[in-house]
Order: structure tokens, then C-alpha cells, then sequence
């Protein structure tokens, strides 16, 4: 034994999960130091004594050990005496790509719907419903400008009813049978002055929100109208030509100064709700009062948000995700800044079922999934076309993370479809 | 004192005549030893006052007779006189244990007198009542005693009187120069005119202080601050002073080493590859300058064959050698630098490429970015104008031209949404459709077509023709000006209220810049004739004036009293672009020969800074709309960003700083790098349109 220890450094750990399958012997035990991820997980494979190893990963204070555990030790001055504690979880498979769904134009816009349904929005004006085998089921007419954001209200077996906010200035809602191939359009919003960049439903699908170049934050109801109601005068006219309901906005919220590129709403308060503009802030507004609430600034135009149960991430035009925590005081501070993309991060997407991961979508052409208790993206995904061709990178617009499947698209025209095993740690 | 010698000469005369009369008796007398015994007693009988002879009682106890003293006058012969003290002035104590003192001429020792015991000297003292006046003269070893004169002058030097009884210290003044005021002068010459002239050297002392406290170097009033009365003489705070500080000793000649011996080691001795490596190498490469050798004996050694050279090596280290030290001035030199803040605080700025809008077939000649900063509008080459969204780089419209398009430029009203483009000898006024809402569009059309209504003058008709133009010519076409000469219009610039703009034409000749009113549909021709070629108009963002850059000035017009303000003179060749700062009190020009000029227009006509940092010439400047930058592009594909400051403070002058050079975005091609750039309205973000046919966005 002692000359074991003269070779190497040993440490005691003990090792704990929250994934009650994988769970091994509470006791701690002696392991070299020189070990890396790979080796600890060679460990507990040798503990389980599974027929099919199982990758892990394995995390000393919520953050990912991403050096041997002797790098580790130094780094934090922590002493190989005392009994360490590593919890780990089933390592995230890497992503696969499932399919690719062709488009004619470049895809600005996508939403999943259980897996099954996928809406699309293109920049040749039209908005196609997919199912998984990759028919497109619907191709939605009516927008006269690209397509900039598309959201699902309700699905039900039979029926779909979906927004698309286009750069003609008009929200529409449509109502898609999803067994006799018709479709309707509901009604058209009209109120922007300005292409309309994102759209967002709230949990309760009542009501949803807008925003605009025109820096303005319109609130709308999913009802659908009876009469046309008028906005103003003027465009009375036109009205009569067109034989679709327009609604107007109930409520306008301002507060940003120039275009907003991204709205969302909170996942669980439907009156909260967030917004990133090119005036470098991300505002917390309160729907029911439409008072804006908190600002958070920092020094780059936002041009893509997303919210999980209480973080915010954000993609910038300096590169990075940042992470944010609503409810810090501190309007500038960040809570955490990713970086890895070599150019604007357009799009971000947070893991509907963890609350660490979140994928996001670059003008690099990759998508990044990152796990926001690690610094370095967990995997890079890079368009196989993209790789050909190293002159021509194809931007990417939108990303949807829809249960484990991430969907994006952007300048190549197709819808990208990857499976992700998602990891099971609710805590 | 003279009076006293004469008394002297006087009284010796008597004893000289004395003596005379002694001798005369003498020379009468043969006997010599028996004559003056009898002598003197003839004297006694024939002087009574001189015949006393007088006697005393001597040392020896014997009746001495006193003779009278002699004067020492030529006559005097002493010769017959005994040597009394040959050895001079002597401490006597040398010849104590001698029993003579010194020699005489003949060589033979002068015995000591015989000196008296103890006993002897007691006795002599206790008989001898005169004993006390006896002194015992240390030269002569005898005993000598003292006359009565002598006595008297030691009595006088006791009380502290004069030596000499006769000597009067108060003797009465002579007054050989007299105080007294003569009435009449010594001598006739008049006066000399320097009495009556100031002084030219005291005026010349007083110039020399006057110089120095006007230089400072004397202070009127200063109070010295005194220094310490006392101060510590064996104090060690004193550094001891270095001798010599500027010697330098001469450089010492290196001693020979190991291999420089006859019989050097073996591994000292080089082998034949190192040999011929040596021999090979250039003499002054070579480490050494000579090959280890080994002799069998130190009679073997030949003559040192490089002993003239080694001589000569060493006068020459010690003809160069430095003789004293130099202080050197010990400057940091970037302390000489001015203190420019660092690039990184100056943030933000265009830093990296980000978007690239390909599509155009030609070289993008111009581009326009909308003023709310959403779309893009290029000019091209290929005959083309297209429109970009900005963020996506996804071109939204294309429109197709018969000419080559000069220049675009959005219309800076943000309630109308139009264009202007510059074809050939025409420029178009377009509203893109689909782009702003229909109540804008309206607007716009009815802003823009309301000026058919109003009526022409002559003057103008001659100029350019207003045309109306039909649905087929092109998408959203609303007017075209239609200018009368038929040269090229290369520059399209907007009034910033968006009503008034006006066309370059360079070879136009003295129509070659107009200005047009859109919403009336006039023109006017603002100068009768131009001075050199124009390359560039500008409006002044806040007053009335008017910018025009010929090949090497730039002149400001008053619109409004239509006059010259002001001329600038660039210094450069040829004026390529302009630009103005959003101030108004700030331009920025680029020219053809590379340079970047600064104008400050409250300071001077000249450039306040002249930037050369391109290495071809520069095609265009910009200064940011709100921000503190501004760029400038050039035919080497590079684009340059500086910090440009400009401060309210009109004391300070603005702060200059480079902070990037944006590279490898644009290809060269034909020797034409990046034609235009232009920074976006809001955002920090520069876009650049290049030959190589592509705009690209840096952010």
C-alpha cells in the first residue's frame, strides 16, 4: 500500500446522485487523484456492474469536473486529506441528427409541438405545419413579407391554431385542421408600424404578446374577434378589401428605445414578462399593470432571449450567452456569460426539462448545448453542409428545444431535427 | 633716532681722543706690558677725573682692573683679542662633557676656562659683595659682570620703560603733508570729463544684477533661510568625496588562457574539422583569433607572427577607449509619448466581421443605411440597387437600372420613407414598397409627387426637368430629375430635414452642384461658377451652411447669406470623401494620397490632425452619429476605426486615438479595396461595401 502512495496521490470520495437507478455504496472510497471523468466513470460502472456501460459526469460543488481531479484540487487549494464529495448524473448522449426537413427559402422561425407537430415560418412568406415522418402537412398563405416568429396556441387531435408574426407588420392567427388538410385564418393583428420580430404566448394561452422593430410591446387577446375592430381611420378602407377580421392591440407597452428583437413570457407567472432589445436591455415587465418592471443592461444588443422556471439566457451580438437572474437587484450584473460562438448568437433555447441546459443557435452555423454548470459547451453541433463549404457559413436563425429534440433553422433552407437524451435531474 | 646718533658719534668722539692720547703715550712708551701699568698711572696723575683707574675685585678674588670700554671703530684692532667663541651660538650643552669648546683658526681645541667648584662659587658669593652683578656670559664660559649701564637698562626694561634713557617717544609732529586746504591748485589741468559721466563699468555691475533678478537667479525679498549656526564637525552623514570620479582606468589586456600555451591540454587543441571550420570562417567571425598549438618544446616556439597586429589591436582599445563617463539623460521614452487612453476603455467599436451581403455582381459603389438603421440600400456596378435587411443580410428587393449607380441616399425624414439613386444625368426618387406601413407610404407618395402642382420659372427649366414617371419604368419610382447637362452625377446629399438635397456632377462645369427642393419640385443653381473640380458637397448638420471640397480645399457657403465663411486647406492632392461630425464643429476629410485631415473649424483653416495610416488611398470617411467614432476605408482592404472625441469645452481639443484596423473582410481587386463605409445610425457597427463585389457588416 505504501508504495502505491508513493506513486500516486490518492483521495477519499464519496460518491451521491439524485438518479436513484445508478445509486452505488454510500461509503467513501479511495481513488487516484490522476483520475479524469472518463476513470470515475469507469468506477461507478464497476460499482453498478451494468452489462452496457453508462457514461456520467460527475460535478464537486454544481459544477462539472472538467480536469483530473489533482488539477481540480489545486486550482481550489483543497487538501487530499479530507473526504471529497462528487455527485454525478447520466452523461448527456451526444446529440443525433434525426432529419432534415427541406424548405424553399431561408427558415426564420420554428416551434415544436410534443414532438409531433412542427410550424415553421420562411422567409417566402409562408408558414408550413410538419409531423415527424416529414410531410409538411400545411403550407399557410396569406403573409405578403417573410415570416419572423410562429407560436402554437392550442392543439388539439383534430384541430391547430397557431400565430405567425410576419415583417408585412400583421400577426396572424390561423386555424389548422390537422385531418382534411384546410385551414383558415382567424384574424389579423394590425398595430406594428414596423416588421414584427417575435411573438409569445403565455401559459394559459389567453393572451399573447408582440414586439417590434418600431420598439413598441403590443398585448393581444387569443380570442377571436366578432367584427373587425378598428384601429384608426385611415386604414378603414383597405379594411373592406380584405374579407379577415382585424383585431387591435389591448394594450401598447413602451419602454425600449429602438427595434426589440425578442419577447417572452415567464413560464410560470403569466404576468411577468421579458424583453430584449438593440438599446443593450433586457426589460421585466408586468403585464397586468403594463408598467415595465426591471431593466437589466449590458453593453450588447440582444438579439434573442429565453426564460426557464428562473434563469433568463440571451444571445448577443458580442458572441456570447448571457444568463441573467430576474430577480438580482443589480441591473447590470450577469450571472453568468458563455462564450464559444464565433459570431452572433441569434437564437436560445432553454432544455424544457432541465434546468441547466439550454442550446443555442449562432450566425457561426452551430448550435451549442450548453449546461450552464460548466463554462465550455457540453457538444457543437455543425451543419454537415457548412462543413463542406468553409466560405460559406449558413447563419442560424431559430432553435426550439421541444421535449429531447432540438429543432433549427436557418439560411440552408431545412429544418434540422437532433435527438438529445436528456438528462433526468429534477432537483 | 638721528638725533640719538649724532649724541653717539659726539661722545665717541671724546673717547677717541681719549684714546689718541693713550696711544701717543704708548707709541712713546718700548715697553709694552710694562708701559700701561705705568701708562695708567701717569693717567692717574695727569687726568684727575680720568686717572682713577679703576679696580675691582675679579672672580678670582684678585683686584681687576676695569678698563674703559673700546669702541669698535676701524682703528680698533680685536685681532689680538683670544678667540672667545668659535662654534657660534650653540646650546652648550654639546660640549658639557668636552673640556673645549670649538677651535681656533689654527686648528687647536680652546680649552674651557677653569671653572670654579660649588664651594668655590659659595665663597666668591659670600666675599664678593658685587658677586650678584656677575652673569655668566654661556658663549664665553666666563663670568661677566654687568656695568652699571648695563644695570640701568635692565632696570628700565623691569619697570617697562624705554631701553635707551634717551630716547622721547613724544617727540613733537612734523607735519610734512599739510591739511590745510590750499587756495590755489598744485597744477592747471582742467578736470577730466570722467568725473562728471556716470560710470560705465558701475552701470555695467548693475546691469549684471538687474539681469539677474529679472532671470531669477537673485530673488528681491527672499528671506534666506539661515543656515545652521552650529552644526555637528564629526558628523558620518558626510559622504567621504570619491577621487577622481572621471577616471576611467585604461582597459586591461585579457590574460592568456589555457590554450594560448605552448603545450596546451589536449582537449584544447582543435581538431582538423574545427580547423577548417576556423580557416572557413570570416576573421572578424571568429571567436578566437588564433588556433591552439602544441610545440614538443618552448624552443620550437616560433616568432609570434601577429605580434604587429596585436600591438596595433591594443593602441587602438586604448585610442578608443572612452576617456570620461557621459551622463547619459535617463528618459524613459515612452514617457515622451502622449498619454493616449487604451483602446480597450474606448469600447464600443467595430471589433471583428459579422455579416457579409453577397449578392451584387459589380462593385458596390455606394450604400445608404436607413435612419432608423433596419435596412441597407447598395448601389452597384451590375446596374443593380438591392435592399438588405441589415441583421439578417437577407437582400428583401432588387431593382434593376439602366446605368451604373453613382449614389444612394436615404431620404434622413423619418415620417416620409424614400430614396434617392443617381443615374447617369438623372436621379430617381424611390419609395421602397412593402417595407414601412401603407399610411407611410402614402405619405410618402403624396409628399414627393405634390411638387408636379407647383409652377416653373424659365431659369430652372433650363437646369433639370422634373418627370413623372410610369408604372413599368420600376417598382415604387416616384420622380425623376432629369438634370439638363449630360454628365455624371456622382454624389447624392440630403439636408438633414429631408427636403432640400443636392447632386454632384464633377464634370458639370459650373452646373455641376445643385440643389433641389423635393416637396416644390425646385432647383436651384447655388454658385455661378465653381472653383476647381468638385469632389464632395455636404449640408451642415445644425446651421445653414454648405460644404463643397474641391481637389484641395474645402469651402463653407452660408446658404442663407450666400457667402464664402470660410476656405480650409487641406494640404493634401486630392480630396476623396468628406465628412462632417454631428456637432457641426468638426470635419473629417479623406484623400487620395492617403491621408486622414482633421479640421477643427474653431481653431484653424489647416488640419488640427493630419493621419497617415493607410497605405493606399482613401476612398471614404464617416463619422458615427452618436458615438464618439469615426472611420476611414481604403484601397489596401482595410478599414481604420479611431476614437474621436469631440468635447463641449471648447478649451479642449478633441482626443484622436486609433483603436482597430479591421482587416481581411475585403478583397483587392484591381487595386480597389473598400469603396464605401458608413457606420450604422444606433449601434456601434460599421458596413463597408467593397470591388470585390460584397458589403460586409463589423460589429
Amino acid at each position: 500500500m505504501d508504495t502505491v502512495q508513493e506513486e500516486e496521490n490518492q483521495i477519499q470520495v464519496r460518491f451521491v446522485t439524485q438518479q436513484k437507478e445508478f445509486a452505488v455504496t454510500d461509503s467513501a472510497i479511495l481513488v487516484p487523484t490522476k483520475l479524469r471523468r472518463y476513470g470515475l466513470s469507469e468506477i461507478i460502472n464497476h460499482l453498478l456492474g451494468f452489462e452496457r456501460p453508462v457514461p456520467f459526469d460527475f460535478m464537486i460543488d454544481n459544477q462539472f469536473l472538467r480536469t483530473s481531479l489533482e488539477e481540480y484540487l489545486q486550482t481550489k487549494e483543497l487538501s487530499t486529506e479530507n473526504i471529497l464529495i462528487i455527485e454525478y448524473v447520466e452523461s448527456m448522449l451526444p446529440p443525433t441528427s434525426l432529419s432534415t426537413f427541406q424548405h424553399d427559402d431561408w427558415i426564420s422561425a420554428v416551434k415544436g409541438y410534443n414532438k409531433s407537430l412542427f410550424l415553421t415560418g420562411s422567409y417566402d412568406n409562408h408558414v408550413r405545419i410538419f409531423n415527424t415522418s416529414g410531410e409538411c402537412l400545411q403550407t399557410l398563405l396569406g403573409h405578403i413579407a417573410p415570416i419572423k416568429s410562429v407560436e402554437w396556441v392550442s392543439v388539439t387531435d383534430e384541430h391547430a391554431i397557431c400565430l405567425s408574426a410576419s415583417q408585412d407588420r400583421s400577426i396572424r392567427a390561423w386555424q389548422v385542421s390537422l385531418t382534411d388538410g384546410q385551414y383558415t385564418p382567424l384574424y389579423d393583428c394590425k398595430g406594428h408600424k414596423e416588421s414584427v420580430e417575435c411573438i409569445s404566448v403565455n401559459s394559459s394561452c389567453t393572451e399573447f404578446v408582440s414586439v417590434s422593430l418600431d420598439s413598441s410591446i403590443l398585448l393581444w387577446t387569443t380570442t377571436q374577434p366578432e367584427t373587425s375592430e378598428e384601429i384608426e381611420k385611415k386604414s378603414k378602407r383597405r379594411k373592406l378589401n380584405k374579407d379577415i377580421l382585424i383585431k387591435a392591440p389591448i394594450a401598447t407597452m413602451r419602454g425600449h428605445i429602438g427595434p426589440i428583437s425578442s419577447v417572452m413570457f415567464d413560464k410560470n407567472d403569466s404576468n411577468k414578462m421579458y424583453s430584449g432589445g438593440w438599446d443593450h436591455s433586457i426589460r421585466v415587465w408586468d403585464v397586468e399593470t403594463r408598467t415595465n418592471i426591471d431593466t437589466k443592461i449590458c453593453d450588447k444588443t440582444v438579439l434573442g432571449i429565453a426564460c426557464s422556471d428562473n434563469l433568463i439566457a440571451s444571445g448577443h451580438s458580442d458572441k456570447l450567452v448571457r444568463i441573467w437572474d430576474p430577480r438580482a437587484e443589480d441591473t447590470a450584473m450577469v450571472k453568468l456569460t458563455l462564450s464559444s460562438h464565433k459570431n452572433w448568437v441569434s437564437c436560445v433555447s432553454w432544455s424544457p426539462k432541465s434546468q441547466f441546459m439550454l442550446a443555442s443557435g449562432s450566425y457561426d452555423g452551430t448550435v451549442k448545448i450548453w449546461d450552464i454548470r460548466s463554462r465550455t459547451p457540453l457538444y457543437t453541433i455543425q451543419n454537415s453542409n457548412s462543413q463542406e463549404k468553409n466560405s460559406l457559413v449558413k447563419k442560424l436563425f431559430c432553435i426550439d428545444w421541444d421535449l429531447d429534440m432540438i429543432l433549427s433553422g436557418g439560411e440552408d433552407n431545412q429544418l434540422h431535427l437532433y435527438g438529445t437524451k436528456t438528462l433526468d435531474i429534477q432537483s | 633716532m638721528k638725533r640719538q646718533r649724532d649724541k653717539e658719534e659726539t661722545s665717541s668722539d671724546e673717547i677717541i681722543s681719549d684714546n689718541i692720547d693713550v696711544d701717543t703715550e704708548d707709541i712713546s712708551d718700548e715697553d709694552n706690558e710694562g708701559t700701561i701699568s705705568s701708562a695708567m698711572s701717569d693717567c692717574e696723575t695727569f687726568d684727575q677725573k680720568e686717572a682713577q683707574v679703576q679696580y675691582e675685585i675679579g672672580a678670582n678674588g684678585y683686584p681687576r682692573q676695569i678698563w674703559p670700554e673700546i669702541d669698535p671703530i676701524y682703528e680698533s684692532d680685536t685681532s689680538t683679542e683670544d678667540p672667545v667663541n668659535t662654534v657660534g651660538n650653540i646650546p652648550m650643552e654639546w660640549y658639557d662633557d668636552y673640556p673645549h669648546i670649538g677651535y681656533d683658526i689654527n686648528g687647536k681645541k680652546i680649552m674651557k676656562p677653569a671653572t670654579s667648584d660649588e664651594l668655590d662659587k659659595f665663597l666668591n658669593n659670600m666675599e664678593d659683595p658685587d658677586s650678584w652683578l656677575s652673569v655668566k656670559d654661556v658663549l664665553s664660559q666666563q663670568n661677566v659682570k654687568l656695568s652699571d649701564e648695563e644695570l640701568e637698562i635692565i632696570r628700565r626694561i623691569q619697570m617697562g620703560a624705554f631701553p635707551d634713557p634717551n630716547y622721547d617717544p613724544y617727540e613733537p609732529t612734523i607735519e610734512w603733508f599739510t591739511s590745510k586746504p590750499e587756495v590755489m591748485p598744485l597744477n592747471a589741468t582742467p578736470e577730466p570729463k570722467r568725473r562728471f559721466v556716470p560710470s560705465k563699468w558701475e552701470a555695467k555691475r548693475i546691469m549684471k544684477i538687474v539681469r539677474a533678478i529679472r532671470q531669477g537667479r537673485i530673488v528681491l525679498g527672499k528671506t534666506q533661510t539661515p543656515k545652521p549656526r552650529y552644526y555637528s564637525l564629526w558628523t558620518d552623514n558626510d559622504k567621504p568625496r570619491e577621487e577622481h570620479i572621471m577616471q576611467i582606468p585604461a582597459p586591461k589586456i585579457k590574460l592568456p588562457e589555457h590554450d594560448e600555451s605552448y603545450n596546451p591540454p589536449a582537449e584544447y587543441l582543435p581538431t582538423d574539422k574545427e580547423k577548417e571550420e576556423w580557416e572557413k570562417m570570416d576573421p572578424d567571425d571568429r571567436e578566437k583569433n588564433y588556433l591552439p598549438q602544441k610545440y614538443p618544446c618552448l624552443r620550437a616556439v616560433p616568432a609570434y607572427g601577429r605580434f604587429i597586429q596585436d600591438r596595433f589591436n591594443r593602441c587602438l582599445d586604448l585610442y578608443l577607449a572612452p576617456r570620461m563617463r557621459r551622463n547619459k539623460l535617463n528618459i524613459d521614452p515612452e514617457s515622451l509619448l502622449p498619454k493616449l487612453p487604451n483602446p480597450k476603455d474606448l469600447q464600443p467599436f467595430p471589433t471583428s466581421i459579422t455579416l457579409s451581403y453577397d449578392a451584387h455582381k459589380g462593385r458596390v459603389r455606394e450604400f445608404s443605411i436607413d435612419p432608423s438603421g433596419i435596412w441597407l440600400l447598395s448601389g452597384s456596378d451590375d446596374k443593380t440597387i438591392r435592399m438588405w435587411e441589415i441583421t439578417t443580410g437577407r437582400c428583401v428587393k432588387t431593382w434593376d437600372m439602366d446605368e451604373i449607380v453613382h449614389s444612394v441616399a436615404w431620404c434622413p425624414n423619418k415620417d416620409i420613407c424614400a430614396f434617392a439613386v443617381a443615374i447617369s444625368n438623372k436621379v430617381i426618387i424611390i419609395s421602397p414598397p412593402a417595407v414601412c406601413d401603407d399610411e407611410t407610404t402614402n405619405l410618402t407618395a403624396q409628399y414627393v409627387v405634390s411638387g408636379f402642382n407647383t409652377e416653373k420659372n424659365e431659369k430652372q427649366m433650363k437646369l433639370v426637368e422634373w418627370i413623372k414617371p410610369s408604372t413599368e419604368q420600376g417598382d415604387g419610382f416616384l420622380v425623376i430629375v432629369q438634370h439638363a447637362h449630360n454628365k455624371v452625377i456622382k454624389q447624392i446629399t440630403w439636408h438633414r430635414k429631408g427636403d432640400y438635397f443636392a447632386t454632384v456632377a464633377p464634370d458639370a462645369g459650373s452646373q455641376g452642384i445643385l440643389i433641389h427642393q423635393l416637396s416644390r419640385h425646385q432647383t436651384q443653381q447655388p454658385f455661378r461658377r465653381t472653383k476647381g473640380m468638385v469632389q464632395r458637397v455636404m449640408f451642415h448638420p445644425i446651421k445653414p451652411l454648405f460644404f463643397v471640397a474641391t481637389q484641395t480645399f474645402v469651402r463653407i457657403y452660408n446658404l442663407v447669406k450666400q457667402e464664402l465663411v470660410k476656405t480650409l486647406q487641406s494640404g493634401v492632392k486630392w480630396i476623396s470623401s468628406l465628412d462632417i461630425h454631428s456637432m457641426g464643429d468638426n470635419i473629417i476629410i479623406g484623400s487620395y494620397d492617403k491621408r486622414l485631415c482633421w479640421f477643427d473649424l474653431d481653431l484653424s483653416s489647416r488640419p488640427y490632425k493630419a493621419l497617415r495610416f493607410h497605405s493606399k488611398a482613401i476612398r471614404s470617411v464617416a463619422f458615427h452619429k452618436r458615438l464618439p467614432l469615426f472611420a476611414s476605408c481604403s484601397d489596401d482592404g482595410t478599414i481604420q476605426i479611431f476614437h474621436g472625441m469631440v468635447y463641449n469645452d471648447l478649451l479642449q481639443n478633441p482626443l484622436i486615438v486609433p483603436v482597430k484596423i479591421l482587416k481581411a473582410g475585403h478583397e483587392v481587386v484591381n487595386n480597389l479595396g473598400v469603396l464605401h463605409c458608413e457606420f450604422h445610425p444606433t449601434q456601434p457597427w460599421i458596413i463597408s461595401s467593397g470591388a470585390d463585389h460584397s458589403l460586409k457588416l463589423w460589429t
